[in-house]
């Protein structure tokens, strides 16, 4: 059997289409930014307690008032998680996301039910866009439309088109052909037959296709987090990484309740718009008995008046609010910056995290405008590569990010390593006296079950155990290595060393978990894990040259461990949302740090000036 | 009603599949349905010539897959002929575009389906309206037009309400009143009433026979029903395997039957409501069998009424023309034979007692 190198083929297919249709996944981009933007400008905008107002409203009008009362409640709940920003976010996303999936499925659906060999096309599309793993085409819709919001976007749109499609050509399928005919008996013109008899009458199950957008979109918002459109999918993911459960359950239950309110609004509204739901509705209500109170709905007129009255008062104290809400920028130095964007790209690992807020901090306060997205350690090279975002610091080099380093290196500029050298290692709790190097584990197979538990097989590391560690003392032939995922063997370790279980794990320094727990790294007198790697800062091609400033305080970033591990502490202890307040609590115990990470230059005014002229010039070009 | 406004189909084809051509010109040469059924082409009308009369109800009879409903889509279009010419009021259908094609269906044709086809998000006004509204006749006329409608088939007063708040044989009234609401001369009816239950279904074949009265339509009817097919029409095309056997009256069918196909439809046909004196009389008279005082007939005069006539009046009864001219006497015994099967000899009795057709009467 020839290999067919299909791989090749796509590789080639998007090399091509990255040099060639350039223009149009920039215009898709324009296009989804913008839209994206303006929605949430819009969902951002008001107080979150009006917004819910707001939501509630619509709630009370389409379902009655238990159910406004219980969105009220459930978007107070949101706001009071300190999640509210992030719910809008992913609430604008799925939005938009939804809305373009809907200008291109329902087309495609009346098109597939008109025509049985578009139908016979379409469904293997979609069956393959709904079922290829969504990381297999985040890291293209990266390549193609950048990070954050269209990319994310784009994945949410893939993933959601099919149930529009689907279900718009289903309900006009299965519109009574008699009735088709008896339209066209009477003279009707195809475009009227579509929009006066097919359309009203497979407008059900269009709405329950539209309410199927919205929920895949929503399950989608988590992994669309992982290319940096932030949200509550970016705190899931945040969650995940930092096996922070309580955090994620937050993040989870606000999923749900956009969900659930999304869901029921959306089945309403298909009630309220299809002729046969109204009528239908209206004999179940007129049928219902019991507390009409519950179920009383108003008419629209005076929801709409509820709306704008809302949206008039959160408009009124937007305008009167807005000054003093603008971010006060702490220039306790010179203003360097003078307002330049510099976005920073980050891993939500422990380091990566405590660098990249501390950097955001700093900057901050030399007069930069930072904007900090996070991602998965893929998408975040293809992100930096593609220069979307300018540096990031949590590149394990040479050894742990090599394979990235080979694909991307010569798109991207090595600042050099700030924390180093970071080791690999296999790691027991400290209560387990005989074990203190990798020689120890010897015949003690039965003590750990035979198991030693890993992380991700892709993973550098695992790789290396696999076939050189394990060897190296003899003991493949007696421990097995359980492949799966960092927070899957955090969990584990938790649970192993609450109840002083002997375990072995695969870990690696720096790491919180050293000093959450009493952990001792198995000593590795042969050597077989190599020489650790360095923690470098990456950034973007040509960044050293448009901003030479903060290039050279990059070049100059150097943290001991101690600094490392206590600012690690301090986010943890701060938690999520208030890492930068962690990073300023930590820099009031460490004065010291901003003035030598980012000494002010000399004649800073003048420069400054000047490099902020030229970085434009790059810019605009 | 003008001659122009007669229905006439020439040698119509419908053949679904590959190369319908193809097949359309072995079928004149005289190839067999089912040869082309084996290649899977489908003849679903073969050669079908008629002519409807203005104001006539023309009703075409046959089985399910009989090809019936088939030739009715053809005749306003909904199906284009593979072979043969459709023309109504003076123009071929099948030369014109699908625009025009449109526009004759809104303004000249309407139809009434069998499962009613009444849109269920739109109420019985706005049913009854609808082929107005194709046409663009102001919401104002069109209502006024549609209630008119709806009142002529007995639906005044049910104009807010919707299609399934009705029964099923008001539901079939909506249709049929959103068939007339547009003034069209030609009316289709595709086995409108055989979703019915026997009961509604006679009283809608009354009010259609009482509308037809006033309104005059050219009507084309679809019915596997040979009861209805009698009762209804003027004039009945007999369908089978795609092909017209026989195109006649209902007596044509009933006495003389194209083949025995035909024959054994009408075997199951009620004859007594079918058949008239003019059907059933002897026309060998005398002239002076009506100058008695007892009641007389007309040639018009269904079987049943003449089965009472006969059994009051000793002698055979006395059919006349609208001129009180004798034009034929009516015996007992050809009652009873045409009650049992067809025209019988009689055949002569050993007994001297009996005196035959009596007995029969008798008996029966």
């Amino acid at each position: 059997m020839p290999r067919i190198p299909l791989g090749d083929w796509v590789n080639s297919t998007v090399d091509w289409l990255l040099d060639h249709m350039a223009w149009l996944f920039d215009f898709c981009k324009a296009v989804f930014t913008g839209f994206y933007d303006g929605i949430n400008a819009v969902l951002q905008a008001p107080q979150p307690l009006l917004l819910a107002g707001i939501f509630a409203v619509l709630a009370w009008w389409l379902r009655g008032t238990l159910a406004g009362l219980l969105a009220f409640a459930g978007f107070a709940f949101i706001d009071s998680m300190g999640l509210w920003s992030n719910a809008m976010v992913t609430l604008s996303l799925v939005l938009v996301a939804t809305i373009i999936a809907l200008v291109i499925s329902v087309p495609v659906g009346i098109w597939a039910a008109r025509s049985d060999r578009v139908s016979s096309l379409v469904r293997p599309v979609l069956d393959f866009m709904q079922t290829l793993p969504a990381m297999v085409y985040l890291i293209p819709a990266i390549l193609f439309f950048g990070t954050g919001a269209p990319a994310g976007i784009v994945a949410t749109l893939i993933f959601a088109l099919a149930p529009g499609v689907r279900m718009t050509e289903l309900g006009i399928r299965q519109v009574d052909k008699e009735l088709v005919e008896a339209a066209e008996a009477f003279g009707t013109t195809p475009r009227n037959t579509l929009l006066r008899v097919q359309l009203p009458l497979a407008l059900p199950t269009v709405m329950a296709g539209v309410n199927q957008v919205i929920m895949l979109g929503l399950s989608m918002a988590a992994i669309a987090g992982m290319v940096g459109t932030g949200g509550l999918g970016g705190d899931v993911n945040e969650a995940i990484g930092q096996l922070n459960v309580g955090l994620g359950a937050e993040s989870g239950v606000a999923i749900v309740i956009l969900a659930i309110y999304l869901d029921r609004m959306t089945s309403a509204l298909g009630t309220e718009v299809s002729p046969l739901g109204r009528r239908a509705a209206a004999k179940a209500r007129a049928a219902a008995k019991g507390l009409r109170i519950w179920s009383y709905r108003p008419q629209p007129q005076i929801a709409v008046i509820g709306v704008v009255i809302l949206a008039l008062v959160s408009g009124g104290l937007g305008i009167l609010g807005g000054n003093g809400d603008s971010s006060t920028t702490a220039s306790d130095g010179g203003d360097v910056g003078k307002g330049k964007k510099i976005t920073i790209g980050y891993i939500p690992w422990d380091e990566g995290v405590a660098s990249t807020f501390l950097w955001k901090e700093i900057l901050e306060r030399r007069g930069y405008e930072v904007k900090v997205q996070q991602f998965e350690a893929g998408p975040l090279y293809t992100a930096l590569a593609q220069g979307n975002i300018d540096f990031q610091t949590d590149a394990w080099l040479p050894v742990t990010h090599e394979p990235y380093w080979k694909k991307y290196g010569k798109k991207l500029e090595d600042l050099g390593s700030w924390y180093g050298p970071t080791s690999l290692e296999l790691t027991v709790p400290a209560y387990l006296n005989d074990v203190d190097s990798l020689e120890d584990l010897k015949g003690k197979a039965s003590l750990f079950g035979g198991k030693i538990t890993g992380i991700e097989s892709s993973a550098g590391m695992m790789g290396l155990l696999k076939s050189k560690v394990l060897k190296d003392y003899g003991l493949d032939k007696e421990y097995e290595v359980v492949d799966s995922s960092t927070p899957a063997m955090l969990a584990e370790l938790k649970r192993a060393y609450s109840r002083k279980e002997p375990i072995v794990v695969t870990l690696w320094s720096p790491h919180w978990a050293y000093s959450d727990y009493e952990l001792k790294k198995l000593k590795d007198p042969k050597g077989s894990w190599g020489t650790g790697d360095g923690l470098h800062t990456l950034a973007r091609k040509g960044f050293s040259s448009d901003d030479p400033v903060v290039s050279g305080w990059l070049k100059n970033f150097r943290m001991s461990e101690k600094q490392l591990t206590s600012l690690e502490a301090e986010i943890n202890k701060a938690g999520k949302g208030r890492q930068q307040d962690a990073v300023r609590t930590w820099l009031k115990d460490n004065p010291e740090v901003v003035d030598k990470l980012a000494p002010i230059p000399a004649g800073s005014s003048a420069k400054g000036a000047d490099d902020r002229g030229t970085a434009d010039a790059v810019r605009v070009e | 009603m003008s001659v122009s406004s007669r229905l006439e189909a020439r040698h119509l084809f419908k053949v679904f599949g590959r190369r319908p051509d193809e097949a359309v010109e072995r079928l004149r040469r005289g190839a067999d349905r089912e040869d082309l059924r084996a290649e899977g082409t489908t003849a679903a009308v073969i050669d079908a010539s008629f002519t409807v009369e203005p104001g006539q109800i023309f009703v075409v009879m046959g089985l399910s897959g009989s090809g019936k409903s088939t030739l009715l889509r053809m005749l306003n279009g909904l199906l284009e002929p593979t072979a043969g010419t459709v023309s109504f009021d003076g123009q071929d259908l099948t030369a014109l575009s699908d625009r025009e094609l449109r526009e004759v269906r809104s303004k000249k044709i309407s139809m009434v389906f069998q499962h009613f086809a009444l849109f269920p998000h739109r109420s019985v006004r706005e049913n009854a309206a609808y082929g107005l509204e194709v046409q663009g006749v102001p919401r104002a006329e069109r209502e006024r037009r549609a209630d008119e409608a709806l009142a002529l088939c007995g639906l005044a007063g049910w104009e807010n309400s919707w299609p399934d708040e009705l029964s099923g044989g008001m539901q079939q009234r909506v249709g049929l009143a959103r068939a007339l609401a547009t003034d069209a001369d030609l009316l289709l009816m595709d086995e409108s009433f055989s979703a019915l239950d026997p009961l509604i279904r006679r009283d809608m074949q009354d009010q259609l026979l009482q509308l037809q009265k006033t309104l005059k339509k050219t009507i084309v009817f679809i019915t596997h029903d040979l009861n209805e097919a009698m009762r209804l029409g003027d004039r009945i095309a007999v369908m089978r395997a795609g092909r017209i056997v026989q195109i006649g009256t209902a007596e044509d069918i009933l006495l003389r039957p194209a083949d025995d196909y035909v024959a054994s439809f009408t075997q199951d046909v009620d004859r007594s409501r079918v058949l008239t004196a003019e059907a059933v009389m002897d026309r060998e008279v005398r002239g002076d069998e009506a100058d008695c005082g007892c009641d007389t007939a007309t040639p018009q005069t269904p079987f049943t009424e003449l089965c009472a006539l006969s059994a009051r009046i000793p002698h055979p009864v006395a059919v006349l023309d609208e001129n009180r001219e004798v034009v034929g006497v009516v015996r007992r015994q050809r009652l009873v034979g045409f009650l049992g099967d067809g025209e019988t000899t009689p055949v002569s009795c050993d007994a001297p007692r009996d005196k035959g057709g009596e007995k029969e009467v008798a008996r029966a």
